[in-house]
């Protein structure tokens, strides 16, 4: 039998396995990317550790102080943007995929509204200072998306039921939340905001680690969970005709998407956008893998940190992560819906 | 493919007697927003002056209280969630997309924009000029979205999503710039964003009234070429209407009448969301029937909302979008657990 076109078949005896060369080299060129963007991240901040000097700092060279600059400051920080990026990518691409549309991304499981009021609360309570504790953020998101599957009762047809929940629990979250910022006097109120845009500053291994650790053991059910969810596109009836049990699918599916959303906000806050434009990218590079997990995953890694460096190169303010990927991903959003024909 | 409630299980409420019971409940709630609020005035004292006591009506406390402060709230209470109820269920049927709501077309997003770079640069903080900000800028956010979802191609459900999302976080992402930079301006934002309804002048709603009425008349020729849409494209087409004309003067209504509630009242985007779905709890089938409802569902939501802001916690104001979130959340969930929930999905949006 000829393989399907965009597809290798190697076969060794009885073991056969289908590659798709497309989606394999864009993961290797994103790998590349990766390694373009820890250089970039590194080579850019305030003070004099800029440029070559900061890169050769990576590998020991040059003077100390620029290796401590560059290992307890800024590679760090990279891998945060890195582990919390790569989970929203992953996350959105499997929302997405579930509900079969692409305004549906994460929080609106009412995960950001979660782990906002979850810091929210972790700073009022006042142990943690301005930045609240990192644990307070997944936290915050499991709570809110276990009670808005626990109201809905289930996912409902398609999963619509728990996205329609979420959207009406998040609300009103949300305006606790705005309420809240309110009342409290300006200047913590604009260190929350700060966080609630999505901002990296100060996060470093501590965070980073369980993040990457939840990453490690969520990837392998993320991709059978992928693997399924594509027989879902033929319908319920021809999906269970197959041997899928479609709800389960869609729960597991969902369960995963939380959780690594919910670290992912845990670390970064809330940022903005690449859930949502992270796969709808790795679908246009990808073209034959009908669910572009990896891809998904290393393009929104791509996308926090390469925005985490930008908001640092520009000007003596920072800007945080999530202003920039609003402002460039939408624009960037529009060129790939407008270079599309029709 | 016809939206309609498939299988829906128990017994219908009939349209009628809902959206009787719901008028009702409007003109109800519109005798309690006069009656009850802020201030020392005995509910005895206002419903006298309703009624025309002389006595009452001479009062000039009580006179100005109930003519230029409770009537004025009211009425824009009753013509904002008219126009969220009826934006909403507009677009959620020519997106057909049931999580659509009113903020989709970049509408608040272009309102908080105007908001935060008005008060940032030229430094006025006077209602009617951030009023006149949020305006402009609805408008000026949903014609740039309009134009790029319309341009050149035929304009789809799914470009207008599309467009309207990534100009959104555009318009955001911005407005944060401006607010991170400026600590002032934040503070004025921080309130304006929770929305509110209290200081509203019947001169600021003459001035948004063309827009809202114009909204109201273009919704009502619409019943016809869009639920012909709801059929397919092709179908329309056959049945003598213009799907690209449709959308593109939907999304006019929809920003008339959204651009005019978020600038008397903030954004408040859930109305918009809401509404549809308690019309199509009563009405299952024609659009002519949701609209309407739905235009009385935000009407009622929004005066409940809004009298409940100035109870709970009396003698201050709660923010009207907070009381419209812990109202509207629960009612959501409820109706979306009750019914079953019509899936529609974004064409070519399936991955």
């Amino acid at each position: 039998m000829r393989p399907h076109p965009g597809t290798v078949v190697i076969r060794y005896r009885r073991f056969s396995v289908l590659l798709r060369p497309r989606p394999l080299a864009v993961g290797i060129g994103l790998l590349g990317a990766v390694a373009a963007a820890c250089a970039l991240s590194v080579a850019v901040g305030n003070g004099e550790t800029t440029g070559f000097t900061a890169v050769q700092a990576l590998w020991g060279g040059g003077e100390p102080v620029a290796g401590r600059i560059v290992h307890v400051l800024r590679v760090p920080r990279f891998v945060a943007g890195l582990v919390a990026g790569a989970a929203l990518g992953i996350a959105g691409c499997l929302i997405q995929t579930l509900a079969r549309n692409r305004l549906a991304t994460p929080d609106l499981v009412g995960v950001n509204d979660g782990a906002t009021v979850a810091v929210l609360l972790s700073v009022v309570g006042g142990t943690a200072g301005a930045v609240g504790a990192w644990w307070a953020g997944p936290v915050g998101a499991m709570a809110a998306a276990a009670l808005v599957v626990a109201v809905a009762g289930g996912l409902g047809d398609t999963g619509y039921r728990v996205l329609v929940v979420g959207i009406g629990l998040s609300v009103a979250i949300d305006a606790v939340t705005e309420l809240t910022l309110a009342r409290q006097d300006i200047d913590a109120a604009r260190g929350l905001f700060s966080w609630t845009l999505g901002y990296l500053n100060g996060r470093d291994y501590d965070v980073a680690l369980p993040v990457g650790i939840g990453l490690a053991v969520l990837l392998p059910p993320a991709l059978l969970a992928a693997r399924t969810l594509r027989l879902l596109r033929f319908g319920d009836d021809t999906a269970a005709g197959l041997g899928a049990v479609p709800t389960r699918i869609r729960l597991g599916a969902l369960g995963i998407a939380v959780l690594l959303a919910g670290l992912a906000v845990g670390v970064g806050g809330p940022i903005a956008f690449v859930a949502m434009i992270a796969p709808v990218l790795a679908q246009r590079l990808a073209r034959e893998s009908p669910v572009p997990v990896i891809v998904s995953g290393l393009l929104g890694g791509v996308l926090v940190t390469v925005a985490d460096t930008l908001g640092r190169a520009f000007g003596t303010v920072e800007i945080p992560a999530g202003v920039i990927t609003g402002i460039l991903g939408g624009p960037f959003l529009l060129w790939v819906l407008l270079s599309r024909r029709g | 493919m016809q939206p309609r409630i498939a299988g829906s299980s128990g017994r219908r409420i009939r349209p009628l007697t809902g959206a009787f019971a719901m008028a009702a409940a409007t003109v109800a709630l519109c005798l309690v927003s006069m009656l009850y609020g802020g201030g020392d005035i005995p509910v005895s004292a206002a419903f006298d002056y309703l009624v025309g006591d002389p006595l009452r009506r001479a009062d000039p406390h009580l006179a100005m209280v109930m003519t230029s402060l409770r009537f004025p709230r009211t009425a824009v209470a009753l013509c904002t969630g008219i126009a969220l109820g009826l934006a909403g269920c507009l677009l959620q049927s020519v997106t057909r997309n049931p999580l659509a709501e009113t903020g989709l077309l970049g509408v608040n997003a272009g309102a908080a924009l105007a908001v935060v770079a008005g008060i940032t640069l030229l430094s006025t903080e006077a209602a009617p000029a951030v009023l006149a900000f949020a305006l402009c800028g609805a408008f000026a956010a949903s014609g740039l979205v309009l134009l790029i979802a319309g341009g050149g191609a035929r304009m789809s459900p799914l470009r207008l999503v599309l467009a309207g999302v990534a100009l959104t976080a555009t318009f955001r992402g911005l407005s944060s710039y401006l607010l991170l930079s400026d600590a002032a301006t934040y503070d004025r934002y921080r309130f304006w964003v929770l929305g509110s309804l209290s200081g509203v002048t019947l001169e600021q709603l003459g001035w948004v009234l063309p827009a809202l009425l114009i909204g109201v008349g273009v919704a009502a020729l619409l019943v016809r070429p869009l639920g012909a849409l709801s059929l397919g494209d092709d179908v329309a087409a056959g049945l003598g209407h213009r799907p690209g004309t449709t959308r593109v003067v939907t999304a006019v209504a929809v920003t008339l009448l959204t651009g005019a509630a978020v600038a008397l009242c903030g954004p408040i985007g859930f109305l918009g969301l809401l509404a549809p779905y308690v019309a199509r709890a009563f009405t299952g089938g024609g659009l002519g029937g949701r609209l309407l409802l739905s235009a009385v569902a935000g009407a009622t939501i929004m005066l409940a909302a809004d009298v409940a802001a100035r109870l709970v916690i009396r003698p201050y104001e709660a923010p009207v979008s907070v009381l419209l979130a812990v109202i509207g959340g629960p009612a959501l969930v409820v109706i979306v657990r009750t019914r079953r929930l019509l899936t529609l999905r974004v064409p070519g949006g399936a991955a």
